[in-house]
């Protein structure tokens, strides 16, 4: 990685960026330096034929009208996000398909009896999802409504100003995957184990590429930085035990991101004719998050069996008084 | 103290095509040989308070698409602008590179605000119910509890491009942006190449006040998306900047003047370069709308007229 920063707010500069993308400074290397002290005097030649030639909107390059040669001026560089790293699966099929078994087991009560033994897995695929992580020192500025010191109303605001670090806060940016999804999933992975290339993935394997360009990721990676923080201010810095309306502004120092791809088993199972679609962390066989269906024969027993038991003491109670 | 505003007096150069001495006018990066129509891009002798441009956004519109846009934008104004305005001609069509300050500081706000947290509450009221009894009903109302909020706030604030030119005031500037600032390629003579580009003319720490002003203002309008509550009022911050940064910067922008009758002056238009935003508004013609209410109100007392008549 190019260890460039930036001065004012010391996050990493990456290749081709002309201003840091956190504080919007413009690391020094780039300002031009004053080189001569005269006077300098510029006609712009077509490197053919010698003609004057001159910049053109149209085409965004320098065009010669004789001989129709074109001078591409420096490219912009928005690149299209690239993963710098694969983590490996340490879960295999046979591993995935009895967590997914002894999930569908452990269900409780309300879910169909025979959910373990009928379900039949359809569809079971390895999938290496895309995202980031960073880590980031943020002065976090924030305000919110709690319960605490709450007058006539049921809320009263409350503001702060915190330090926090971050490491290794995981962002997605996938698409397979939903954001709760993918959310369930990134405690499970250990970072430590990443490598540089995938050596003979899976042929059935995903390899989920980012689609997002670098200034979007940036956006995406900010607001993932918000939300980041207002999980953790209701953890004690936000005083109450109920929030809403909770507004984050961070000023972020030292931010540094890496583009990861994340193993994941995608499974579809079908129980009565329904799919109902389960992840399971390709690291971690314990951390799965999925659907399963519900016995709605067993909430209706549930819910007579209350009324009938209501409808017997109430009848009890006339009958004693 | 105030810096003097740069000044950069015209002068002569040689055109290095055919020879001839052709006059650099001053306040302007560029020039064109009238004899050869050879483009020379001309960097002046470093000066005090005047800094070479760091960033270029180059132009992406070219003079016709950028005089298509002008023409289907003055077609597409009201009724009510002065007469001859959309028939007028577009004259000295220019594209210029218009020098301005890209600002950025983190800035600091030490804020209070009155919050409110609302409420419902169960009011009973008398009232006469159809058969003329008075009765008694309760409704619930939303009240609100106004709190008072105290807090200090810290962001980064980048992207503020102010003007650097007496040409063309911030006002104008801010009428063609925002400019996708993500095109931002560093400075090279090659993109000036056969364009209009001026120095920088106004003075540094006039432009920094400008930027303040319009960091201020950005940083109240977040404040008040900041705030906590039902509702939020009498936000006061007092905003200070640290860290502050500027870089010249040349913005592209189309400059047209619209003549459009023999003793007024022309009506000068301004488009974004990169994306065709047009800048500003038609002065409207008093004498036009005048007559059309004048016109609507005769209409109206006509047919109270006819119609007192008719009954």
């Amino acid at each position: 990685m190019s260890e460039v920063t930036c001065n004012r707010c010391e996050s990493p500069l990456e290749a081709g960026d002309l201003r840091c993308a956190v504080c919007g400074d413009v690391p020094e290397q780039l300002v031009p330096q004053v080189v001569g002290t005269g006077l300098e005097q510029t006609v712009l030649r077509c490197g053919q034929c010698g003609a004057a030639t001159r910049y053109d909107a149209r085409s965004e390059s320098v065009r010669c009208s004789f001989c129709s040669g074109e001078l591409k001026p420096e490219e912009l560089t928005d690149p299209v996000e690239q993963t710098e790293a694969y983590l490996p699966f340490t879960v295999d099929r046979d591993g995935a398909r009895s967590a997914l078994r002894s999930w569908l087991g452990n269900l409780g009560f309300f879910r169909p009896s025979d959910l373990k033994s009928a379900a039949r897995i359809e569809d079971l695929r390895p999938l290496w999802w895309a995202g980031w992580v960073f880590d980031a020192h943020a002065r976090v500025s924030w305000t919110a409504d709690s319960n605490a010191g709450a007058g006539s109303s049921d809320w009263a605001p409350h503001s702060g100003q915190t330090d926090m670090v971050f490491d290794d806060v995981l962002i997605s940016a996938s698409r397979g995957l939903s954001d709760e999804e993918a959310y369930a999933l990134s405690a499970s992975y250990s970072l430590g184990s990443a490598l540089p290339e995938l050596e003979a993935p899976p042929a059935d394997a995903t390899l989920e590429a980012f689609d997002v360009q670098r200034s979007q990721a940036r956006e995406r990676i900010t607001h993932g930085i918000r939300r980041a923080a207002a999980s953790r201010l209701q953890e004690g810095h936000i005083p109450g035990s109920r929030f809403r309306n909770i507004h984050v502004r961070a000023l972020l120092t030292g931010l540094d991101t890496r583009r990861m791809s994340f193993p994941t088993w995608v499974m579809a199972y079908r129980y009565e004719h329904k799919l109902f679609r389960v992840v399971i962390s390709g690291q971690d066989a314990q951390v799965l998050m999925g659907k399963a269906p519900i016995s709605w024969a067993k909430i209706l027993m549930i819910v007579a069996g209350v009324i009938i038991t209501g409808l017997a003491l109430g009848l009890l109670a006339v009958l004693f008084a | 103290m105030t810096a003097p505003a740069p000044h950069s007096p015209a002068l002569e150069i040689s055109c290095t095509t055919c020879g001839a001495l052709v006059v650099v006018e001053e306040d302007l990066r560029t020039v064109e040989c009238p004899y050869c129509a050879s483009p020379h891009v001309v960097e002046r002798p470093p000066q005090a308070g005047r800094p070479d441009p760091v960033f270029v956004l180059a132009f992406t519109l070219d003079r016709e698409a950028a005089t298509s846009i002008v023409n289907s934008w003055i077609k597409s104004r009201g009724p009510f602008v002065k007469s001859g305005l959309k028939e007028g001609v577009l004259e000295r069509t220019r594209g210029v590179y218009l020098p301005s300050y890209l600002y950025g500081a983190r800035a600091h706000a030490n804020y209070t605000a009155k919050i409110g947290e609302d409420y419902t509450v169960t009011v009973t009221y008398t009232t006469t119910d159809s058969k003329g009894r008075t009765v008694t009903r309760t409704r619930t109302e939303t009240r609100t509890e106004w709190r008072d909020l105290a807090g200090r706030y810290e962001c980064y604030v980048t992207d503020t491009l102010v003007t650097a030119s007496k040409g063309i005031g911030n006002a104008e500037l801010e009428s063609v942006e925002p400019f996708d600032l993500r095109a931002l390629r560093r400075y090279s003579p090659d993109l000036l190449a056969g364009w209009i580009a001026e120095e920088p003319s106004l003075a540094a720490d006039e432009c920094r006040r400008t930027a303040q002003s319009e960091m201020r203002e950005s940083i109240g309008q977040d404040l008040a998306a900041f705030m906590p509550g039902d509702s939020s009022s009498n936000i006061r911050a007092n905003v200070t900047f640290s860290e502050e940064v500027s870089h010249l910067v040349l913005l592209p922008v189309w400059v047209f003047a619209l003549r459009y009758g023999e003793d007024e002056d022309p009506i000068r238009i301004v488009i974004n370069g990169q994306n065709g935003q047009v800048g500003g508004r038609l002065p409207l013609s008093w004498a036009k709308i005048g007559g059309t209410v004048l016109f609507s109100l005769l209409a109206l007392a006509a047919i109270f007229v006819i119609a007192g008549l008719l009954s």
